[in-house]
């Protein structure tokens, strides 16, 4: 066995560290929430430089061709800043393309993903909020030369900020696994019926209602084999949910980093408050939490990356990193005080994220029927 | 990073699976599970995993180790757990690696290889009446007269007395300097003229003791390591006693989950019940996580580092996971729950009751958890004293 990063990750790390804390302070975070589009464009384009919306795609389509193992190494660091906007939504934008295009597709839109040029923005989430293949009900009836796309998705990041969709949508008769389609829509072209309205949420990051009434594209819009997609978004959708638990573990470090640092300095009834056991024991709480997420992350990002079935284990890493982040919240809050409740505390930021993180790409109680599922039950 | 095991690795644990199964006899396994300790049936397997160097696998061959690594040794303890064999011996696990760091050369080679063929076993001899939490408060005094210490005084909790070979003792070697400064570490025949030795009943059903010592004489040569130096020995081997193995867990959970799936409330199979299928992946998760933080501590180690912080983090964790490990069969088993093992109601091999009541023992022992909170914060986080 073997706990650690490589060498060259251990560079990404520390250069991924640096780079937010000089250039995405928390102040300028907190600004970010309230501008469209939420980045200054010259920050976009020094991420771009380092790399970065390249580093999971192969080279032959202008990437980095690291491995998913490097990415997550960038989503922790992520997640240990806040990071907010499309960047995440591009990694795992650009690795659904990956994985469901065509060559064809992938030498045209790697590419310009890869430099940062063009985000693609993953649909899978409907009404119905599943994350399993019955949850998906939106159409894609074919038609001469091509379809027409029928329905809703929910909480489709950064749409605003996207150039295409990566729409999971019924092309075929079956129902289940069966007959689903990922098909990219232009959401610059797509024309009036597409609408996109952002949704009123507190202040995680962008997400939107997108609904389909009857939205147009070609035979060339189906990514790899029409009906068979479902497989394809499916492990898309396993490496966005253990994404998901890597950036939690960056910002429960932060959190708890946060929690600590203030326990050391306030000081009542004439004694930093870490010296009281109870500080202490949520202190300790927090970091056990922190550290366990870590553990069962990383096995299953080693297992995504080694590409073995982790169905069980992705869920497992899921549901235990939600259910721990929540926890780590509770805690540093409790140990923060009335200071940490202040909007412009760093912590809040967190707590907001949290949400996010915890409930999308299955929240823990799917996970947790997944898992059931594999142990034979 | 790699979270898998090397084919010898996966070798390794088939072979440990294998030994169990030809050598593992029904006498050896009732006493293994009594509470009471290891019976003439346990002591004999022990000495047949002596002999295959798979106590102290770690160690270095000329102590009868097998100059394996940490994680060889977490698997084959694993696995004996899984077993229904008890792996942390206080000899191979306790004593024998402070005598590594801390013993002289002479006592290293007097007490290594006799641990090593699991011939021989230890007992702790920390906790008093007046210290627990407070370790370094212990009371017991040795006085040196002539050749040897004499040692009066009184120890509690200290389990396996009954049927260890030796006392793994802290001493009070100087009352006038500071706490933590005057203690020593001893090797005591438990046989020796003076010591008294009286059972205490747990609820658990396991077997603790309270020990007396009056006039009690131990040779000069049986002090380990450096004089007054013993609390600082006893911290340094707490690290170690805190590798948990997850096995006899894992097993208890394959067999609460197995009950789940074969037994059937108002027609249906509990297994398809929402609430218990949630509970059993939870608990699913958690015990993947104690294996990790398991596993850890022994990479940190074969990689030269004393794991503290995570060592009580590990301790913490795996022993509140076994009192999780009984809330979940408490509620799939419901009232059979209570039954011992061959009652004829029981379910599980009786991986009921029994466990979740260890787990109130084994959150106070080796350090309570609010110690080993206490460390997390103050060793790991830096957080003030």
């Amino acid at each position: 066995m073997d706990f650690g990063l490589s060498p060259e990750q251990d560079i990404l790390k520390t250069t991924a560290r640096d780079f937010f804390a000089e250039q995405a302070p928390t102040t300028l975070l907190r600004e970010m929430r309230n501008q469209r589009p939420p980045y200054p464009a010259d920050l976009w384009k020094k991420m771009a430089d380092l790399g970065w919306m390249a580093i999971a795609i192969p080279e032959k389509y202008g990437g980095v061709g690291g491995s998913i193992h490097d990415l997550m190494v960038l989503v922790e660091e992520m997640g240990r800043a806040a990071f907010p906007g499309p960047l995440f939504t591009s990694l795992i934008g650009g690795i659904a393309i990956d994985i469901l295009g065509s060559e064809k597709q992938k030498a045209e839109l790697l590419p310009p993903i890869a430099a940062g040029k063009a985000v693609a923005s993953l649909a899978i989430l409907e009404p119905s909020l599943s994350m399993g293949a019955d949850g998906i009900a939106l159409t894609a009836s074919h038609s001469a030369g091509g379809y027409s796309l029928s329905g809703t998705k929910l909480f489709v990041s950064d749409v605003e900020a996207a150039d295409y969709l990566v729409v999971a949508a019924r092309t075929g008769e079956g129902s289940g696994e069966d007959g689903i389609s990922a098909i990219l829509v232009n959401v610059k072209s797509a024309g009036s019926r597409l609408s996109v309205t952002r949704l009123d949420t507190v202040p995680v990051e962008d997400y939107y209602e997108v609904v389909f009434d009857g939205v147009v594209v070609g035979e060339s819009a189906v990514l790899g084999q029409a009906g068979q997609a479902w497989n394809g978004l499916n492990r898309v959708a396993q490496i966005a949910a253990v994404a998901k638990c890597v950036d939690m573990v960056g910002a429960g470090q932060r959190m708890v980093e946060t929690a600590v640092a203030h326990a050391k300095e306030r000081v009542q009834f004439g004694r930093p408050i870490g010296s009281f056991q109870a500080i202490q024991h949520h202190c300790a709480n927090a970091a056990t939490a922190v550290d366990s997420a870590r553990l069962i992350a990383n096995k299953a990002v080693w297992m995504l990356n080694e590409g073995m079935e982790c169905t069980k284990i992705v869920s497992m890493a899921k549901s235990f990193g939600a259910d721990s982040h929540r926890r780590v919240t509770q805690l540093t809050h409790q140990v923060t005080g009335g200071v940490g409740l202040i909007i412009e505390h760093d912590l809040p930021m967190f707590t907001y994220r949290a949400l996010a993180s915890e409930l999308l790409f299955g929240t823990p109680a799917e996970h947790r029927e997944l898992v059931a599922q594999e142990l034979g039950l | 990073m790699h979270f898998g095991f090397t084919p010898t690795q996966e070798q390794l644990r088939a072979e440990v699976k294998a030994f169990c199964e030809q050598e593992l006899t029904p006498e050896a396994a009732a006493e293994f599970a009594s509470g009471v300790g290891p019976g003439p049936a346990a002591k004999e397997f022990y000495r047949k995993l002596g002999a295959k160097g798979w106590l102290t696998v770690s160690w270095p061959r000329k102590y009868g180790g097998l100059d394996g690594s940490h994680t060889d040794q977490l698997i084959v303890s694993d696995e004996l757990e899984y077993q229904g064999v008890k792996s942390n011996r206080v000899g191979s696990s306790m004593a024998g690696p402070t005598i590594l760091l801390c013993g002289g050369e002479e006592t290293k080679a007097e007490w290594l290889p006799k641990i090593a063929a699991g011939g021989i076993e230890f007992a702790l001899g920390y906790t008093e009446p007046d210290a627990g939490s407070d370790l370094a408060a212990l009371d017991i005094r040795a006085v040196e007269d002539g050749d040897d210490y004499v040692i009066n005084g009184s120890k509690i909790f200290n389990t396996a007395t009954h049927y260890a070979d030796y006392h793994w003792l802290g001493a009070r070697t100087d009352p006038n300097a500071p706490k933590h400064k005057g203690v020593s570490l001893f090797i005591v025949d438990l046989t020796s003229p003076g010591i008294t030795i009286k059972p205490l009943w747990v609820l658990s059903g396991q077997r603790t003791n309270v020990v007396y010592y009056d006039n009690v004489r131990v040779p000069k040569r049986n002090l380990v390591g450096e004089k007054n130096r013993g609390f600082y020995h006893i911290a340094t081997a707490l690290d170690f006693e805190r590798m948990f193995p997850c096995g006899g867990i894992r097993r208890d959970f394959h067999r609460v989950v197995a009950t789940a799936r074969e037994t059937t409330t108002n027609g249906r199979p509990q297994g398809k019940d929402p609430l218990v299928r949630q509970a059993i992946a939870e608990f699913a998760a958690e015990l993947e996580v104690a294996e990790l933080l398991s596993y850890q501590m022994a990479w940190l180690v074969d990689n030269g580092t004393v794991p503290t912080k995570e060592a009580s983090m590990n301790k913490t964790y795996v022993t509140e996971l076994e009192g999780r490990l009984g809330d979940l069969a408490m509620h799939i088993f419901g009232p059979r729950f209570m039954l011992r093992e061959g009652s004829k109601w029981a379910q599980a091999e009786g991986a009921g009751a029994w466990n979740y009541l260890s787990s109130y023992v084994s959150c106070i022992y080796g350090g309570t958890n609010e110690i080993q909170r206490n460390i997390i914060a103050t060793r790991g986080l830096g957080l003030p004293r």
